[in-house]
């Protein structure tokens, strides 16, 4: 996909992470431990710009905002469920900010 | 505008905690140079160079609180374009690994943080982002206008060594 990025994490000539350590932080402890390289796509939320490891095995839908046609993470999915919820891209802060420059010369 | 890569070396990634002040030159920070300009982070990458195994939990987060008073960053640290005739730009962003009180990576669920765990004794962590995927910052004030490479205990790091870069574009 043209949007997705890219981590590689490259333990070829270390000992790698302990599974605790690389289950705490996201990662699959087969393929961060010694020896192992770990490739993977990301994919950035459009509201809050966390990047998320994406798992090729998921299933269940991921978020999407038709506004922002864009993927959105986990959280901000959920929040875009909640009744009063108010559409803000991360696009729209910076818009904002920019804008509130330009007012302010 | 163009691309610019803000590299540090031989840096201590002293491990703190999420939401707790970084220790001095035991991180990288990248800071807005106006309070509209727009910095697109591109690629970053860490390369360990600890003696023995030492597990770290680098992170790229958003300042809670910023730092004051950053120090310019000396050599062998270096801030420069990726293009050598680069043409300087008005608003100068301000990279940083230390300063009179460092930055505050957050703890907040909704700020973002970028996970580049690795084992400093010989791993190698990269990420770049597509294009319109770009981690950003926007501004200079906290959370969204600074971003610190940081080694989490929070995340389960311990202190060590390691080189790394940031290439990233202003506007």
């Amino acid at each position: 996909m043209k949007h997705e990025g890219y981590l590689f994490v490259d333990h070829r000539a270390s000992p790698g992470l302990p599974e605790d350590v690389a289950r705490r932080n996201g990662l699959d402890p087969q393929l961060t431990r010694e020896g192992k390289i770990f490739e993977a796509a990301t994919l950035t939320c459009a509201h809050c710009k966390t990047v998320v490891i994406i798992n090729p095995g998921r299933t269940r839908e991921r978020g999407r905002c038709w506004k922002c046609a864009a993927y959105i993470c986990d959280n901000c999915s959920v929040a875009m469920q909640a009744p009063g919820y108010e559409h803000r891209s991360f696009q729209d802060i910076v818009d904002s900010i920019l804008e509130k420059g330009l007012k302010n010369g | 505008m163009a691309k610019r890569i803000f590299t540090s070396q031989g840096l201590t990634y002293t491990a703190s905690a999420a939401g707790s002040v970084a220790t001095t030159s035991g991180y990288m920070a990248l800071k807005g140079g106006a309070a509209t300009q727009l910095i697109d982070v591109l690629e970053v990458l860490v390369s360990g160079k600890a003696t023995a195994s030492t597990v770290a939990a680098m992170n790229l987060a958003r300042a809670s609180t910023l730092e004051t008073t950053p120090t310019a960053i000396a050599a062998p640290h270096s801030d420069a374009g990726l293009f050598p005739n680069i043409s300087a730009i008005t608003n100068v962003v301000v990279p940083f690994v230390a300063a009179a009180t460092q930055p505050t990576p957050s703890n907040t669920v909704t700020d973002a943080k970028l996970n580049l765990a690795l084992n400093l004794f010989g791993g190698i962590v990269r990420w770049n982002a597509a294009p319109f995927q770009q981690w950003q910052i926007i501004g200079n004030t906290a959370p969204g206008g600074e971003s610190v490479l940081w080694n989490s205990s929070t995340g389960g790091g311990s202190t060590g060594l390691a080189d790394a870069h940031i290439i990233y574009e202003a506007y």
